[in-house]
């Protein structure tokens, strides 16, 4: 692969995972305003 | 060479996707699946099911009793908080005439966040704390049943002019609870208060185990957020590590709710001082935080029904309606 295809590559790839994280983050700050804290200490690991 | 090459060019690209994968799912693991929030109707329900609380209906789960308060027009209109559900519908159940509430089924949107199917004149409604203290002071509820206002709940009167009266009408044990694994059965209420001012951090620094301590918080202006900023007085609450979110959690709110409507097996309710929050602990006030709810009205409120039914719920027959929907009688 030339080097200039592969950093496109890698870029797109990088720009599409972040997008996909900053997503999850946001869903899950925006869904911690409003969820249940007693559902939510119920689900905790230990 | 350049087999070589483009096998590190994979490998590197391979990692950047796995490395993302792996930090999602982790975040997934340790928080997101532990959100139900309150845009599904299931996590509603686990808020309140109001459906299983409706006045006159057989397969409601109310409390009754011979009431010798029977009323029969200017029915003062109910709202509350959604640990209070139980309360004001058991009044609506004894003193009201059937067919004073209208309620269209649960379903739960963005547009009816806490599943508002009430019909406008319906005399039974529910838009729990925060929209409850601005339905109160807006003339669209005559008796609001709460927990204590926030500051700012109060300035929103202020600013509209409008002075609230508040009776005093049952008594709530306000409790701390964790996840049911957590070995920690009791606390002090100084260790609590250090725990949310930030002084502790570790459970192993209150008797349990080596991990950090999460300590939740809910919604400003809520009832249970309200009573958590009058236990901690002049301390104040301290902004958590991010870190914490990992950790295990302590959470607050009142006995009734969490005990008598959520009954969630995988929680436990916390000994306060060696004293577990108990209806008896209470009553006979060995339970370090009692808090009080209250029948809030607008002093300007000219339904002189207002204060037939208050006197009601003050005397024997209400004391014991507050009973025996499970919470504390305050007479």
């Amino acid at each position: 692969m030339k080097q200039k295809t592969y950093f496109n590559l890698l870029i797109t790839v990088v720009v599409i995972c972040l997008i996909f994280t900053i997503a999850h983050l946001i869903y899950a700050i925006k869904a911690y305003e409003h969820c249940s804290i007693i559902y939510f200490i119920a689900k905790e690991l230990w | 060479m350049r087999k070589n090459n483009l096998l590190k060019q994979l490998l590197t690209i391979a990692f950047v996707i796995i490395f993302f994968i792996s930090f999602n799912l982790s975040i997934y693991a340790l928080f997101t699946m532990r959100l139900a929030n309150n845009f599904s109707d299931t996590s509603q329900a686990k808020m309140i099911d109001v459906g299983m609380y409706l006045p006159h209906n057989e397969e409601s789960d109310l409390a009754t009793i011979e009431s010798s308060l029977k009323l029969k027009d200017n029915l003062p209109v109910l709202d509350g908080a959604a640990a209070l559900v139980p309360v004001y519908a058991s009044i609506i159940h004894n003193v009201y005439p059937k067919g004073c509430v209208t309620y269209d089924g649960g379903a739960f949107s963005d547009d009816n966040f806490y599943g508002e199917n009430f019909a406008k004149d319906s005399k039974m409604q529910y838009k729990n704390t925060v929209r409850g203290y601005q339905a109160i002071v807006d003339g669209e509820t005559d008796i609001l049943f709460c927990a204590t206002p926030s500051a700012e709940q109060k300035a929103y009167a202020e600013e509209k002019g409008v002075e609230l009266v508040y009776v005093p009408v049952g008594l709530e044990g306000f409790v701390f609870f964790v996840n049911e694994k957590n070995p920690v059965e009791n606390l002090t209420t100084q260790q609590v208060r250090d725990i949310y001012a930030g002084k502790y951090t570790n459970w192993s620094q209150v008797g349990g185990p080596n991990r950090v301590i999460n300590p939740v918080t809910r919604l400003e202006g809520s009832g249970s957020q309200s009573a958590m900023n009058a236990f901690m007085g002049e301390t104040k609450i301290a902004p958590k590590s991010p870190l914490a979110i990992a950790g295990g959690s302590i959470g607050f709110s009142f006995r009734y709710y969490m005990d008598g409507i959520v009954g969630n097996q995988d929680v436990k309710m916390l000994s306060l001082n060696g004293v577990y929050p108990s209806a008896e602990n209470i009553q006979n006030g060995t339970y370090p935080i009692i808090a009080k709810f209250y029948a809030i009205y607008r002093a300007d409120n000219e339904n002189e029904n207002i204060h037939i039914l208050i006197d009601w719920l003050l005397s024997e027959e209400g004391q014991t309606l507050i009973e025996d929907t499970g919470y504390v009688r305050i007479k």
